[in-house]
């Protein structure tokens, strides 16, 4: 019995939907609504006290590192292999991951929620939001809700953000231009990861992530946008989130 | 060919040193000194993702002209690229869990960083003449890497900040200590590379944070310490110290959350 607990098809709620959908693997789907804290309910702490997300669930065994996730379900399950054979190639996906997960990403999150997340949630009761910060079980975790709420997020805090996803943005680029996929030669989890957290950049980083300037990128993200597995996973989403992926659509 | 360039045996320069040893991979050992600038000498070995990794000063590993850096996925570089004692053993859930405290230890391992380098690299920087060190210092890209080093001039470490790390890191350890009441290793039954990365980060506490990691309030992990001093790979990757005190080398490494 497998269950995945999840968000929008978006960061790292996506990453292991994705990487399901690629291994061909059947899953129970659990939505939960980030927005309408699903996740810091009791039901939910029951299965991850961390009260994060995404959860993988498989007998008696749970996962709640979404990046990690990605390999177990490559190395668990049977179907077509996301991880590059070689060791070199390896290195590569992993070290690229995590310079995505703990560079790129918390910067792209800081802008996000800054303009996303905070402004949807304060559409809330304020008296019922102070309550579902307070159960938010992470001491880290209660600091970043804070912020994204009350928009505590100082002008160079958002600034310095900005700088690193143009920076990131950047290196990628440079990278897709030595290299096929993220991993080297082959479609990885890496090419996964990337896609999650990258696959709105058109949108959101207009200037800086577009045919003219990122080209490689660009083309990395619709090939992506164009796997059957993509596709089924996009297709799971429920809001607006998720829809901007229609931006890789070719025209 | 396998060539190890690295320092004093502490914190992510211990990793690999640990896991060769365990392996008895025969390698040459390149030792520089990082709070000498020989990591900027344009013969040290260096690509993108050399310069660009998250832990900034750390070893680096050069096999066959690939270069791996990256401490932790150079243990599992080393775990899965050559053969002898396995470090990767048990099933997919067991592989998740190491690399799960892969992703936690990188945090803690932030935090016992700043520590170190508050104590005992900030009096070396003080002492050395200022216009020499800020000339290595402003060559050092990207801007992440160089401001890690500055930080430790600017006055952002003072006692109430040091305070704030030591507190969110006895918070941290608690989550080591509550698995190794009913695991010997980390990451299940046997002994993994999350053993070696835990070991590496957690080794310097007891000198440099004596109240967060004792044997009273972190019993499991002083038992853990122990465990691992008692390994002769442990042993003799301490052996490449030339100073004989390699708990206290500490170079600027990982940053803390952003997100505070």
């Amino acid at each position: 019995m497998l269950t995945l607990y999840h968000w929008e098809p978006n960061a790292n709620s996506g990453k292991p939907m994705l990487t399901l959908a690629e291994k061909g693997v059947e899953y129970e789907s659990h939505y939960l609504d980030l927005l309408n804290f699903d996740q810091h309910q009791p039901e939910y702490l029951r299965i991850n006290p961390d009260g994060t997300i995404p959860a993988l669930v498989h007998g008696d065994r749970v996962l709640t590192e979404s990046t990690p996730m990605m390999e177990y379900i490559d190395e668990q399950f049977d179907g077509p292999p996301l991880r590059p054979k070689d060791p070199a190639s390896r290195w590569r996906m992993r070290w690229w991951m995590r310079f995505l997960d703990a560079y790129v990403a918390p910067s792209l999150s800081m802008i996000g929620w800054s303009v996303f997340v905070g402004p949807a949630a304060r559409q809330r009761d304020p008296k019922e939001l102070a309550a579902a910060i307070d159960r938010i079980p992470l001491p880290s975790r209660r600091l970043a809700w804070r912020k994204a709420l009350f928009n505590e997020f100082t002008a160079e805090e958002l600034e310095e953000s900005r700088r690193r996803v143009r920076f990131g943005i950047g290196v990628l680029e440079a990278h897709l231009t030595r290299h096929t996929w993220i991993a080297g030669e082959s479609y990885s989890l890496g090419d996964i990861n990337g896609f999650n957290l990258g696959y709105a950049l058109p949108l959101s980083q207009p200037e800086h992530c577009n045919d003219e300037v990122t080209p490689r990128i660009m083309e990395w993200l619709r090939r992506i946008y164009e796997r059957p597995a993509a596709r089924q996973t996009w297709a799971k989403g429920r809001t607006q989130l998720a829809s901007r992926i229609g931006i890789l659509e070719r025209r | 060919m396998l060539e190890l360039y690295h320092w004093e045996p502490n914190t992510c320069f211990l990793k690999p040193l640990i896991a060769l040893e365990e392996k008895r991979v025969p390698f040459q050992s390149r030792w520089f000194d990082p709070t000498s600038f020989e990591q900027l000498a344009p013969e040290f070995p260096a690509d993108t993702e050399s310069r660009l990794q998250l832990e900034r000063e750390g070893p680096l590993l050069v096999h066959d002209g690939t270069l791996v850096s990256g401490s932790f996925f150079m243990l599992e570089y080393i775990a899965e690229a050559f053969p002898g004692t396995q470090l990767y053993p048990g099933d997919a859930y067991q592989h998740y869990r190491a690399r799960a405290w892969g992703q936690v230890l990188a945090a803690i391992g932030a935090d016992v960083g700043i520590l170190g380098c508050a104590k005992y690299l900030r009096p070396i920087l003080e002492r050395y003449e200022r216009r020499w060190l800020e000339s290595y210092l402003k060559r050092i890209e990207p801007v992440e890497r160089r401001t890690a080093w500055e930080a430790l001039l600017d006055g952002r470490y003072d006692e109430r900040a040091l305070e704030a790390i030591r507190e969110r890191l006895a918070f941290s350890l608690q989550r080591v200590e509550k698995t190794l009441a009913h695991s010997r290793w980390l990451a299940g039954a046997d002994y993994s590379v999350a053993d070696i990365d835990a070991f590496a980060v957690i080794a310097p506490l007891p000198e440099l944070a004596p109240a967060v990691l004792n044997a009273s309030a972190t019993p499991r992990i002083a038992e853990f310490l122990v465990r691992m001093y008692e390994r002769p790979a442990v042993q003799r990757a301490l052996g490449y110290t030339r100073s004989g005190r390699p708990e206290r080398a500490f170079v600027p490494g990982a940053e803390p959350s952003r997100w505070g």
